[in-house]
């Protein structure tokens, strides 16, 4: 797959942008300003925004937990905005303040989400087979962990996906670890992908930290989904240098986490090794990072602005609008 | 005495079961760090083998558990949010509280299932439900849901001991209390109310966070409304003796419960007392549930659960 240059400063505006809102969520949090939960995802972003950054308006997208899925709804031309001040609790977010970590974007094939792990592998099989009787060749992209993937919810989606050819592209974000517990405590192979095979599932590893190869290798599973080919797997192997969340201990397998080894980790920043190439390549310059970097800051402050100066949601008549159709 | 926090209280439980007997083992998700410190530290006391981290994978934590348990041992099956119950449910709900009974009374289950569980922090409705009401409507589940550190010790050892699958369902919101613990060893049975304030015109049954609120609100009411409180500690088994025996004594009741109120353990206890006592009372019993909606996130939930002002409000008017 070859991208143009405009495909590629596409692909690094919505990295900075995923970043900037990660530290925005990170610092929001701090502050008490969100009402429930953040899960920091610096470091580990390259994969959800290459994942996302080339699909269709109208392929399904599920995103995965980390950070939130603000670098997949970025990816997907979604404004973040919304699920800012989602998080904030405020009526104009994009699920109105009623669920604050999960997302709704119809026109974005963002089409909700839950925060009970594994439910990606099996509602993405009804994505893809309405996607399927659609028949506009429409793609489904299911996002998730490593942890994620110990669900045995996998396991039955994985074997009718594939049975039913259905157009979804399964993405591992495998940062090596779930919470507390390694991957090394989780799984007795080195590649999940090893995973996929045993349904006949094609399956691809790629470095998560190198946002070009994780753009092509989800491109290269997306055009075989939308050729009718069915599903795919793509094992993206990146990293996770924060705690599990925000104010959770940074621990992993019963101890401190080897501050060394998370430096070590810091070694592959994915931004700074993209911008490098970037320059190298002289697809960029200086003053285009600059520009890039305060039009993001921009946007984050405005997204800022307009989460708290929305109203809180606290209009109880929404309850009994909500539960039912009518 | 030491002043030991609700988390901490649970976590010496644990560590004095797998010292006394070898047969007792725990896993789950990260129990080797634990979100809530529930289990913190207890892997270097017991190693890996005892306190067992497992991936991702609720149903087969729950199975395990089952089959280890037909094997002479004791598992504790941590599932870390009640709410994550339903994706070993049929292991749970079905499996566990069933298998003595459909194999003829021969094999039991010492299973003890533990989970944080509650709202109150606003995360919202996948992590903040109060399922013991989905529990009882199986026979053959113990279900223990502790309110203060002292009885969260207690509960915890006696159902470790019990031979029957036990869902031990501490409240998140509760983790910080702090109580006095006794050095020495003690255990509450299952099944023993406890009267946590006596009073004479009213009582009030609320079991975990529910029984803080209805004590807070028995104290502001000083005065004004005597006020029993009663804490039923365990829900199955019931121990309907000691309610009944306060209603006798004050005729009027009010049962606040965090779950859904459609359904709940509240319209169950309303229709016991009734059927044991209705001549005892001298006015409807009232209950404070939750209304029967999703638990939203945000500044919405306080609209859904439970709220002191509610309980106050409630216990005034059935006195009325
Ligand atoms: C069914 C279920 N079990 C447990 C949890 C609690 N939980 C939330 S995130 C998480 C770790 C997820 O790990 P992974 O999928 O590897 O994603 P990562 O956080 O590493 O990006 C856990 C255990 C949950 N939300 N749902
Ligand atoms: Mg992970």
């Amino acid at each position: 797959m070859k991208f143009s240059k405009k495909d590629l400063i596409k692909l690094y505006t919505n990295l900075v942008r995923a970043r900037t809102f990660d530290m925005l969520c990170t610092r929001l949090l701090a502050e008490g300003k969100f009402v429930s939960f953040y899960h920091e995802g610096a470091w580990g972003d390259a994969a959800g925004v290459g994942t996302a950054t080339f699909l269709r308006k109208d392929d399904i997208l599920y995103p995965h937990h980390r950070a939130h899925g603000f670098p997949h709804m970025i990816g997907k031309g979604v404004d973040p905005k919304y699920y800012l001040a989602e998080h904030c609790g405020r009526a104009t977010g994009c699920c109105s303040g009623v669920g604050t970590v999960h997302a709704l974007f119809e026109e974005y094939g963002i089409l909700g989400q839950s925060a009970i792990l594994g439910a990606q592998f099996t509602v993405s099989v009804g994505w893809g087979l309405a996607a399927k009787k659609n028949g506009t060749g429409q793609v489904v992209v299911a996002s998730f962990g490593d942890g994620t993937l110990a669900r045995g919810t996998w396991h039955e989606g994985a074997n009718v996906a594939v049975l039913w050819k259905l157009p979804i592209v399964y993405v591992l974000e495998n940062n090596g670890i779930a919470q507390y517990v390694s991957l090394e405590k989780a799984y007795p192979l080195k590649d999940m992908a090893s995973l996929a095979a045993g349904y006949g599932m094609p399956a691809v590893v790629v470095d998560g930290q190198d946002i070009v190869a994780v753009a092509e290798a989800v491109g290269e599973a997306v055009k075989r989904a939308r050729q009718g080919k069915g599903p795919t797997f793509v094992e993206c192997k990146t990293i996770r240098v924060t705690s599990h969340g925000y104010g959770s201990p940074h621990m992993v397998d019963g101890e401190q986490r080897d501050m060394n080894m998370v430096e070590e980790l810091k070694k592959r920043e994915p931004l700074s090794m993209y911008e490098k190439n970037l320059l190298k390549q002289g697809i960029i310059t200086k003053e285009d990072i600059e520009e890039i970097a305060k039009a993001a800051k921009e946007e984050a402050a405005a997204a800022e602005k307009f989460a708290m100066e929305s109203p809180i949601q606290e209009d109880a008549s929404i309850l009994d609008q909500y539960l039912y159709a009518e | 005495m030491r002043l030991l926090q609700y988390n901490e209280a649970i976590n010496e439980a644990l560590s004095e079961e797998l010292a006394r007997d070898e047969k007792v083992f725990l896993l789950g998700e990260g129990v080797g760090v634990s979100s809530l410190a529930t289990t913190r530290g207890l892997v270097q006391k017991f190693g890996p083998d005892r306190v067992i981290d497992t991936p991702i994978a609720e149903a087969a934590i729950t199975g395990c558990a089952i089959g280890a348990a037909t094997m002479g041992y004791r598992p504790i099956a941590d599932l870390m949010y009640s709410d994550f119950l339903y994706t070993a449910a049929d292991d749970v709900l079905i499996r566990a509280p069933q298998w003595r009974f459909l194999h003829g009374g021969r094999q039991s289950l010492p299973i003890v299932f533990i989970a944080g569980s509650g709202g109150y922090r606003k995360v919202g409705p996948e992590h903040s439900h109060s399922p013991h009401s989905i529990m009882l409507h199986h026979p053959g589940l113990k279900v223990v849901v502790p309110s203060t550190p002292y009885d969260a010790k207690g509960l915890l050892k006696a159902s470790i001991r019990d031979d029957n699958p036990v869902f031990y369902m501490f409240h998140k919101a509760l983790i910080g209390m702090k109580e006095d613990i006794p050095e020495e060893e003690y255990i509450i049975p299952l099944g023993q109310a406890k009267v946590r304030r006596e009073g004479t015109d009213v009582t009030v049954v609320a079991a975990s966070y529910m029984n803080y609120l209805a004590i807070q609100a028995a104290d502001k009411l000083k005065g004004e409304i005597s006020v029993e409180v009663i804490d039923p500690r365990t829900l199955e088994p019931l121990d309907l003796d000691t309610i009944l025996k306060s209603v006798i004594k004050t005729g009027r009741v009010v049962i606040v419960d965090e779950d859904t109120e459609r359904c709940g353990f509240a319209g169950e206890l309303m229709a016991q007392i009734m059927e044991h006592a209705f001549d005892e009372l001298d006015a409807p019993i009232k209950r404070v549930c939750a209304a029967n909606y999703p638990i939203p996130s945000g500044f919405l939930e306080k609209f859904v659960l439970p709220q002191p002002a509610q309980i106050l409000a409630a216990i005034r008017e059935v006195v009325k």
